[in-house]
């Protein structure tokens, strides 16, 4: 089976709740940095659109157009996450949020010496961002100065 | 998300993504990416199954030292159930909070 259109369920979803038509960018080409330093000498942050916040943050809008996004630090107790997402169905997340947001399978990565650390932040976010605008000259600016401000090498993402 | 990572890439961050949504990553098109056919909510794994998740995030590594196009997509081999897809007949019915 080939995989799932999930643009054209995704403009059905919003279509049938009276929003405007989800549009994505269409990009002919990408970005380039090469990676070049050792795997096992980076620091590596997560980068999550799953909805994923801790107990004592605010929670997502989870509907669309959250433009905000959450710092989850590195030794975060994973049961104090939690998850606010409308539009997948994260029942088995709730119970292990490593199926979005692999924290801990990255902090056993460190230990094995296989990347070099954990960055000390991670970062989540909610998607279904319509303001596009915004989420370029707003929300990803502010994202990639913490990373910078961390030393990020690579950033490891999982859109949800 | 996509864009999020393309703009980290345009400041000098070498990024990876993991997508089980293909359709959208072609279209964004961020600098690298692996694809698990995985129903949305466990892109990296099962459950409570640390060495499937482990496996995938290792492999999404694999794929970040070895992509040398940008934009190319590598399609990991991962089956959700063995000879059965009926799950992605179940997808896309987002549980309402």
């Amino acid at each position: 089976m080939s995989p799932i259109d999930y643009m054209e369920r995704t403009r059905a979803f919003f279509e049938a709740r009276g929003f405007p038509p989800y549009r994505w960018v269409v990009n002919e080409s990408a970005p380039w940095t090469t990676f070049k330093k050792p795997l096992e000498s980076c620091r590596v942050a997560l980068l999550s659109s799953g909805g994923v916040y801790h107990k004592d943050q605010t929670p997502f809008n989870p509907d669309r157009d959250d433009l905000t996004f959450r710092e989850i630090p590195r030794d975060v107790d994973v049961k104090e996450l939690r998850i606010q997402h409308n539009n997948y169905d994260h029942r088995d997340a709730d119970q292990d949020v490593n199926c979005v947001f692999p924290i801990e399978r990255f902090r056993e990565l460190e230990v094995e010496g296989y990347i070099g650390e954990l960055a000390p932040t991670s970062y989540t976010l909610m998607g279904r961002i319509f303001r596009l605008t915004a989420l370029r000259t707003e929300l990803a600016p502010q994202i990639v100065q913490k990373l910078k401000e961390e030393q990020v090498d690579v950033l490891f993402a999982v859109p949800a | 998300m996509g864009l999020i990572v393309r703009i980290a890439e345009e400041a000098g961050i070498p990024t990876i993504l993991v997508s089980s949504a293909r359709d959208i990553t072609e279209s964004v098109k961020p600098p690298r990416a692996v694809f698990v056919d995985f129903p949305l909510g466990h892109q990296t794994g099962k459950p409570f199954d640390r060495a499937l998740q482990t496996s995938i995030i290792k492999d999404a590594f694999a794929a970040l030292k070895s992509i040398s196009e940008p934009g190319t997509i590598i399609d990991l081999p991962y089956k959700w159930t063995e000879g059965d897809d009926s799950w992605e007949d179940e997808v896309l019915q987002p549980r309402q909070a």
